[in-house]
Order: C-alpha cells, then sequence, then structure tokens
C-alpha cells in the first residue's frame, strides 16, 4: 500500500509533464499569436442581445398612413 | 496532481452526505431541459448579418486595446449602433471591414483620450522601445490556454497604445500594409518601420510574463 502511494506521487509529476508539453507551442511571430488569441476569444452573446434592442429603439416609427391624417384618426 | 483512487471517489459523495435529513439526500427530479426564449430578431436582417461577420475581429480589438472585458462590450456595441445609424452613409469606398475598425479605432481612442492622465507612457518613443527590446529574437512560445490571453494583455498594457493598434491590426490578415497605414493615418513605410520595433517591444515584454 505504501509503496503504491510512493509510485502515484512519482507518477504525478510526470504526468504534468507530459501534459504540458502537449500544449506548449511555439509562435512563429507576434500575428500569429494574435491569431489564436482571437481565435479563443468568443463574443460575449449579451451585446448581440443589447444591440437589437438599442438598433430596434433607433428605427423610425412606421410612418402614419395619410388616409389616417386626412380623416383625423 | 494526485488521482484519487476509483473506490475513494465512488465513496465521496456518500460522505458528504452523511448528518444530512433524508430530504436533502434526495437527488431532485432530472427537470425536462426548459428552452429559452428564442433570440430576438434582428431589426434590419442585413445588420445582423454584418454582425455575425465582424463582431469577433471588433470585439477582440476593443478587448485587447482597452484592457477591460465590460468596457470592451460596451465599446463593442457602441461601435456597431454607430455603424447602425451610418449605414446610409457608408458608401463602399472602403470595405466594410475597415469602415468598422475605422469607427472602432475612434471610438477606442476617445475613450482612452479621457484616461490620457492616468497613463505615463503614451506614445511611442521609438528609441525607448527599441532599446528596451534589444535582444529579444527569441521564438514565443506559450500554453494554448486562458493563459495566452492574460499573457498577451499583460504585455500589451505595457506598450504605447501606438504599437498595440498597429499590432493588432496587422494581426488581421486580411488587412494590407496600406489599409493599416490609412486607419492609423501614417504612410506605409512608417507602418514598416514602427511595426518592427513594435513587435520586438511586444516580444520583450510578452517575454518578461513568462
Amino acid at each position: 500500500m505504501k509503496q503504491q502511494t510512493k509510485l502515484t506521487e512519482k507518477q504525478a509529476p510526470l504526468v504534468e509533464q507530459k501534459a504540458e508539453a502537449q500544449t506548449v507551442r511555439e509562435f512563429a511571430s507576434t500575428e500569429e499569436l494574435f491569431r489564436t488569441d482571437a481565435a479563443q476569444t468568443t463574443v460575449p452573446p449579451e451585446i448581440g442581445e443589447r444591440l437589437k434592442k438599442s438598433a430596434a429603439e433607433l428605427r423610425p416609427p412606421p410612418a402614419r398612413p395619410w388616409w389616417k391624417n386626412l380623416l383625423g384618426r | 496532481m494526485n488521482q484519487p483512487a476509483a473506490g475513494q471517489a465512488a465513496a465521496e459523495p456518500s460522505v458528504k452526505l452523511q448528518g444530512l435529513p433524508p430530504a436533502v439526500r434526495q437527488e431532485p427530479e432530472a427537470a425536462p431541459p426548459v428552452p429559452g426564449p428564442p433570440p430576438a430578431p434582428w431589426p434590419v436582417p442585413e445588420f445582423g448579418a454584418l454582425y455575425e461577420e465582424h463582431s469577433r475581429l471588433i470585439y477582440y480589438l476593443t478587448l485587447r486595446f482597452l484592457a477591460d472585458p465590460q468596457k470592451a462590450e460596451d465599446a463593442t456595441h457602441d461601435v456597431f449602433l454607430k455603424a447602425f445609424r451610418r449605414l446610409d452613409q457608408f458608401r463602399g469606398e472602403a470595405s466594410v471591414r475597415t469602415w468598422l475598425y475605422r469607427i472602432a479605432i475612434n471610438h477606442c481612442q476617445n475613450l482612452r483620450q479621457s484616461w490620457h492622465n492616468r497613463h505615463v507612457q503614451t506614445s511611442a518613443d521609438d528609441e525607448l522601445w527599441d532599446s528596451a527590446a534589444a535582444g529579444t529574437d527569441s521564438p514565443l512560445q506559450a500554453l494554448e490556454t486562458k493563459e495566452l490571453g492574460q499573457r498577451i494583455q499583460t504585455a500589451l498594457d505595457a506598450l504605447p497604445d501606438e504599437y498595440r493598434l498597429l499590432l493588432l491590426l496587422i494581426a488581421d490578415e486580411e488587412l494590407s500594409y496600406d489599409e493599416v497605414a490609412a486607419l492609423l493615418d501614417q504612410s506605409t513605410d512608417a507602418v514598416r518601420g514602427k511595426l518592427h520595433r513594435a513587435r520586438k517591444a511586444f516580444a520583450a515584454q510578452f517575454a518578461k510574463t513568462a
């Protein structure tokens, strides 16, 4: 049991190193770095919803039909 | 990191529930997923398409330039709202992309202008940054995780606005040097020269974040 614990403790850093080695990436240029960062960035959906409301408020109301003006209704 | 043994993982919930009244121990019945309200339609569908296509690049620019997710949200909203107001003024002389970039840059620069006094380094002193970035030709290495964004932001924060904006625009593969120069009101040669310094300055700052 004791031996098993020791093995686990030894193995753990190896697993971490392996995981790290898989994800470290070398970027050839700053542009590549920024493109990767941009691709990982998600636009919060709240912006679109806010924008829809704001844009809807900005839209001019539909023009009053001429015959309603004429009839005074 | 030590992985818990399979037996330990299985026993964990029962340990946590010990001593709680039976009513709490019962697993709640899985309720059927309630669909949320359908997304509201765009008042002008063409504008919705424009937003869907370009929102990421405008949000990313504002996020990294303003260095604040909440301000970037507000700025992206405001930029597209301005674009919506001026849709009839868009004459097609430039691409929609550069037109949106122009609005975004003006908006962000206006915001930054109001913070001017809080920032010591506000313009690119090329000689200063050239010497500060000397000897940093090593490749950029980073983990492809959230850490990448944090490191980029930290490095960008140390750069003057001019370099920051230049690097962000140049990273857009669809923008030519001439278009970037026009967006920054500079000559193409000046952009090339500054870009060299900006890259070196960024690499130096990025290395410090490791």
